[in-house]
Formats: structure tokens, C-alpha cells, sequence
């Protein structure tokens, strides 16, 4: 990987999926179950997204509280709400 | 093309044109068009022709392809100064205008002087000429042939004559493609292509060589002024690898040439500098000598020497680094030179040095670094480069190359930022660096006391807990999206967060998969998952998740798409 100075910017590089992490995540929690080649990537998907609403809630709850740092009750708080969110 | 109508016999000039169109049955009515111009145009012709149905007619073995050989031969000698002409003037110009020029030019009808004026005309053109220019190309060299019959003259003014000849045409283009021309632009194309043609022989235009390949037409180099901090900034930061931009520039096809070049020149750069490169080359040194300190004259000279010169140059541009340098460069200290001095080059020199570079550091090194292939793709970072040149460095056969390379590098940096950057990073990265153990000058120890913490980064954290790094990923991910800052602690909740967020999306793909009766969880689970959790709805399909989320990898993956051969991938 290309050594960015910024940060952003290595997140934008590493956009792979951690398709052995998931799939291990899998099988350690579900052995039992088998998981197709396809549906890490939309796991992955998933986790994207979930981070995704996890971060702009927490986002809002430090903005609200006029902090420029996010912390971690702003994290806590929001989790609830997007836990509560993501039950299927 | 080819004898549709029948053989295309490379006889005496006039008969095998003849014979062509009384094959085919030709209902045309010959022209009487005006003797001097009929004379000084089918001279012309015919000694167009001789030379150029000879070459061909002895390449070609069937009759067919010879002829369609010769037409496209004809046509492109024809057609390119058409297009060169046809461009600039066809617009402007009429008929009569063009026939006015063919008078004003022409010759005294002698096949002697044609021919010699002919010469430097029918070179064979790049030029594709469109079917449209070749059946004129062959009408027109027909024309002549038919001696009383069509003028030759495009424009000729007797509207009769032209109605009769754009018949000629249109018989002889549709007993040839079959393409139905218009009357009009036939007229307009006969007319620019004679006369061009004509045009051709006798004035023969040099700016079509540089229209049509404007990225060889040399440019003013650029000056800057030379910022001596960034300079030896550049100079310890950057590694050698450099791409030839002067083979790249010189010949069109980049691989060729500096596969070639850079070989031999490799071998014969140290020994003789002055004699391995042509006048590139010594005035490459002479550029060198001129100002090793101030690389500004050194690139601006160097530029365009380099795009010129071939790999010698860059030897001996080489050479002079060593002078500079303590060490005397092997042949891998030349390459890195090059690819420092091309890098000032345009985009393509770009292109042909990480191409070029990439090839060489895999033949002359002898070893393909992985890193280099992906180096090569980090070329667009400019970020990238230092990275790249601390993982070339260790991997270099010869010690010497880093210092002439960085010292390469930085006149890149110095001249055109971005540029050099992007170029920098290409040279550097294909160009394998020397071995870690023979840098001696001081700019070698910064990058390659940066190289060990670099590779050892990914690896403890990852063996100690792989699942941490995973979740890390994520937290990272989180700290992407939030785009504020964050605490630590911040970052452990979430992955406390996500640890339980796994759990559940476990359990509840278990689930699915369970109310479906099946052991394996597939796709349609998720995507039911992704409905349930109000990701996906009736307005956001997901697809359009997956095609804002996932890269293009990923994306080709999961949508089905069809591709050529009536098939889908993925299979559904």
C-alpha cells in the first residue's frame, strides 16, 4: 500500500474486504452454517453500512453536545439507537 | 476492396487500369479534360503508381490484395496529404480554387521530375483513409488512365464532364465497396484528393508529420527555477528509478525500444560514456557537465535531449551523476537516470518510463519485485514515492544506482512538482534500487532506515489477534466516516460496538437461512437482512448499495452483468 500522508486517504485506499476475517467470524460464531462466496462481500457490505450510520449518529450526538471530538458516550449512545436499528 | 470487377495486372500503366474498368463492364463516358492538365496529372500518376505498385505488387501474392494493396498504398499516399490538405483546405476551397492550384503547381509533364518530386509523397501514411478516400485514391489513379475519359483535374469546370465523372465514381466505387457515395462529396473528395495528390508531389508539406504526431514535435522545455532545498530534499528522499523517456519519445512503441536500448546501453554506459550515445548523449553530458548543480539547465537541456536520445543518453547523462556522485553507477544506476531524466518529459514519457521501467528493472535486474508491479500502480500517488523508493532500495542489484537516482529524482522534483512526483515515483518504482548494504551516500540512509519499520508494521499486530485487526479495520473505517476526531477510547467502543454487531448479524443470517430450510447462508439472506434493517427499500435497491459502497472489484462480483457471448457473470 502507498504510504499517504493523509488519512483519509489510506482509508479511501483500503477498500478491500476483509474476506478471511469475515468468513472466520462466521464459523467461529455459526459452525455449523456454511457461508457462500458471494455473501462475505455483502457482510461486508453490511459493516460498511452499519459503520456508516454508526458514525453519523455519533457525529450528531457530539455536535449536539458542541464538542469537537467525538467521544465515548457520544459512541455509546450512539449504538443503542443503531443496534436497536440493525436487529433483523 | 480487391478486383471486384476482375484483375488489377500490374501491366504497362495504362492498361491494367483499362483492363480493370472494361471489366467491369465500365459504362462511362470518357472525358476530354484538358490536355496539359490530363498530361501533367497522369504522368504524375503513373510514376505514383510505378513506384508504388512495384514495392507492393512484389510483396503482394494475389492479384486481389495487390491491387487493394496498391489502392491503399495509393490512397494513403494520396489520402494523407488529402487529409493533411483536405483539412486545412478542402473547407475553404473550391473545385475550381483546387484545379487553379494544380495549374499554379504542376510541373512541366516530364516522368522524370514527377518521379523524384513523387517520391517523398507516396510514403506509406499512417493514415487510414477512409473507404470513401481510397475508391477516390483508385478513381483517381484510374482517371489517368482513361486518358480521354475523366479529368483528372478535381473541379474540372464543364459540369457535364464532372456529372460524367462523378458517375465514373460512383460505378467505380460501387463495383468496389458497393457503398452508394453522394454525388457531391464524391466530387468535393476526387477534386481535394487530385489535388491533393497533385499538391503532393510538388510541395510536399512537413507539418503533417508533426499534425498528425504532435506528441513528437518537440517542445520548449520548461525552466524553472531550481529550488535547491526541495533539490536536496529530492535528492535524499527520491531513489533511482527512472523511465527513459527519450526511447519512449522517439519511437512510437515504447516497448520495443527501451527493451532493446536499455540492454546494450546498459552494458556499454559505464565503460564509454561518450561514445554510447549519439549526439543525444554527448549532448546529454555536455548538458550535464554544463551544470551538475543546477539541475534546471540540466533538466531543460536534458529534456529534450532525453525525448531524443535514446538509452545512451541516458548513460551518458548517467555517467555525469557519477561525476557528482561519489560512486559510479552500474547498470542500474544508468536506468534510474534515465527514468529521472524523462520523467521531465510529457504524459506519454510518463507512460513509456513506468512501462519501460517496469520492463527493465524486470529483465536487466533479473527480479520482479512484487513490489515494483505495485509500486508501478501507486504511480499516481505522489505520495507514494518516498514509500516506493524505500521498498526499491533494498532490492537493487547495485548499491550505486539509489544516489544517481535520487539525484535523477530530484531534478524531476525541481522542474515540474506533479510531474516529477507521478514520474518520480514510476522511474523509482521499477527501477529496482540497489542493494541496502553498498549505499553509501548519506541520502540512502534515511530510506533505508525507513524501509525495516515499514515492513515490520502489518506484521505483529496482525499474527498477535487477527480478529482485533479486524475490527480495527472497521474502527478505522468509523473514523473515516465520523470525519472528525476522535478519542481512543472512542475507537475501542466501537469496536466493542461491532463485536456485538457481529454477533447479531450472525444470528440473524442463521436464522434466515434456517426459515428457508438450508444449512448455507446465502445472498438472498443478506439482502432479506439488509431489507429487514431498512437499509435496502422499495426506493434503494441493493444494488445501488453495492454500487455505492463496494469498489468496482467488488461490484462485478455481485451484479449480475451480461456479457458478450450471451452469457451473465455471475451466473444466476
Amino acid at each position: 500500500m502507498v504510504l499517504s500522508t493523509t488519512v483519509s486517504q489510506r482509508k479511501h485506499i483500503k477498500r478491500k474486504a476483509p474476506r478471511g476475517f469475515l468468513k472466520r467470524v462466521f464459523k467461529r460464531q455459526k459452525p455449523h452454517l456454511r457461508l457462500e462466496t458471494s455473501g462475505d462481500l455483502l457482510m461486508h457490505l453490511n459493516c460498511l453500512l452499519f459503520v456508516h450510520r454508526l458514525a453519523e449518529e455519533s457525529r450528531t450526538n457530539a455536535c449536539e453536545n458542541k464538542c469537537g471530538i467525538i467521544k465515548k458516550e457520544h459512541v455509546l449512545a450512539a449504538a443503542k439507537v443503531i443496534l436497536k436499528k440493525s436487529r433483523g | 476492396m480487391g478486383g471486384a470487377g476482375g484483375f488489377w495486372v500490374p501491366g504497362p500503366e495504362g492498361k491494367g487500369l483499362q483492363a480493370k474498368i472494361s471489366d467491369e463492364g465500365s459504362s462511362l463516358h470518357p472525358l476530354l479534360p484538358p490536355p496539359c492538365i490530363i498530361q501533367s496529372c497522369w504522368s504524375l500518376h503513373r510514376a505514383q503508381r510505378a513506384l508504388l505498385e512495384t514495392p507492393s505488387s512484389r510483396r503482394l501474392s494475389s492479384q486481389t490484395k495487390t491491387t487493394a494493396r496498391r489502392r491503399s498504398q495509393r490512397i494513403r499516399s494520396i489520402g494523407k496529404l488529402a487529409h493533411v490538405q483536405a483539412s486545412g483546405y478542402l473547407e475553404e476551397q473550391t473545385p475550381r480554387t483546387l484545379l487553379k492550384n494544380i495549374l499554379l503547381t504542376a510541373p512541366e509533364s516530364s516522368i522524370v521530375m514527377p518521379k523524384s518530386v513523387v517520391k517523398p509523397g507516396p510514403v506509406p501514411q499512417v493514415v487510414q483513409p477512409s473507404s470513401r478516400e481510397s475508391s477516390r485514391g483508385s478513381l483517381e489513379l484510374q482517371l489517368p488512365e482513361l486518358e480521354p475519359p475523366t479529368t483528372l483535374a478535381p473541379g474540372l469546370l464543364a459540369p457535364g464532364r464532372r456529372k460524367q465523372r462523378l458517375r465514373l465514381s460512383v460505378f467505380q466505387e460501387g463495383m468496389d465497396k458497393g457503398l452508394p457515395l453522394s454525388q457531391e462529396s464524391r466530387g468535393n473528395a476526387d477534386a481535394s484528393s487530385l489535388t491533393s495528390s497533385l499538391n503532393l508531389t510538388f510541395a510536399t508539406p512537413l507539418q503533417p508529420q508533426s499534425v498528425q504526431r504532435p506528441g513528437l514535435a518537440r517542445r520548449p522545455p520548461t525552466r524553472r527555477a531550481v529550488d535547491v532545498g526541495a533539490f536536496l530534499q529530492d535528492l535524499r528522499d527520491t531513489s533511482l528509478a527512472l523511465a527513459p523517456p527519450d526511447t519512449v519519445l522517439e519511437d512510437t512503441q515504447p516497448f520495443s525500444q527501451p527493451l532493446v536500448g536499455r540492454s546494450p546501453s546498459v552494458h556499454h554506459s559505464l565503460p564509454c560514456p561518450s561514445h554510447s550515445g549519439a549526439e543525444d548523449a554527448e549532448r546529454a553530458v555536455s548538458h550535464r557537465t554544463r551544470s551538475t548543480g543546477p539541475r534546471l539547465q540540466n533538466n531543460s537541456p536534458g529534456k529534450p535531449a532525453q525525448l531524443l536520445a535514446g538509452k545512451a543518453e541516458v548513460d551518458a547523462l548517467a555517467m555525469n551523476f557519477p561525476n557528482t556522485s561519489s560512486s559510479i553507477f552500474g547498470e542500474v544506476g544508468v536506468e534510474p537516470l534515465q527514468d529521472g531524466v524523462g520523467g521531465e518529459a510529457e504524459e506519454r514519457t510518463e507512460k513509456s518510463l513506468s512501462m519501460s521501467k517496469v520492463k527493465e528493472a524486470a529483465r536487466a535486474r533479473g527480479s520482479a519485485r512484487a513490489q515494483e508491479p505495485e509500486g508501478h500502480t501507486q504511480v499516481t500517488e505522489a505520495e507514494g514515492s518516498q514509500g516506493a523508493i524505500e521498498t526499491k532500495e533494498p532490492e537493487g542489484s547495485s548499491g550505486d544506482c539509489p544516489t544517481s537516482s535520487r539525484r535523477v529524482s530530484p531534478e524531476l522534483a525541481s522542474s515540474t512538482p506533479e510531474f516529477l512526483q507521478a514520474k518520480r515515483i514510476q522511474g523509482l518504482e521499477p527501477a529496482p534500487p540497489p542493494s541496502t548494504a553498498v549505499l553509501p551516500s548519506e541520502p540512502l540512509e534515511p530510506l533505508s532506515a525507513r524501509l525495516p519499520p515499514r515492513a515490520r508494521t502489518p506484521g505483529p499486530k496482525a499474527c498477535q489477534n487477527p480478529y482485533k485487526t479486524g475490527l480495527s479495520h472497521y474502527a478505522k473505517l468509523f473514523s473515516f466516516y465520523a470525519k472528525m476526531p476522535m478519542e481512543k477510547k472512542a475507537l475501542e467502543m466501537v469496536e466493542k460496538c461491532l463485536d456485538k454487531y457481529f454477533q447479531h448479524l450472525c444470528d440473524d443470517l442463521e436464522m434466515f437461512a434456517a426459515h428457508a430450510g438450508r444449512k448455507t447462508v446465502r445472498p438472498e439472506d443478506l439482502e432479506l437482512l439488509m431489507r429487514r434493517q431498512g437499509l435496502v427499500t422499495d426506493q434503494v435497491s441493493l444494488h445501488v448499495l453495492v454500487e455505492r459502497h463496494l469498489p468496482l472489484e467488488y461490484r462485478q462480483l455481485l451484479i449480475p452483468c451480461a456479457f458478450s457471448g450471451n452469457s451473465v457473470f455471475p451466473a444466476q
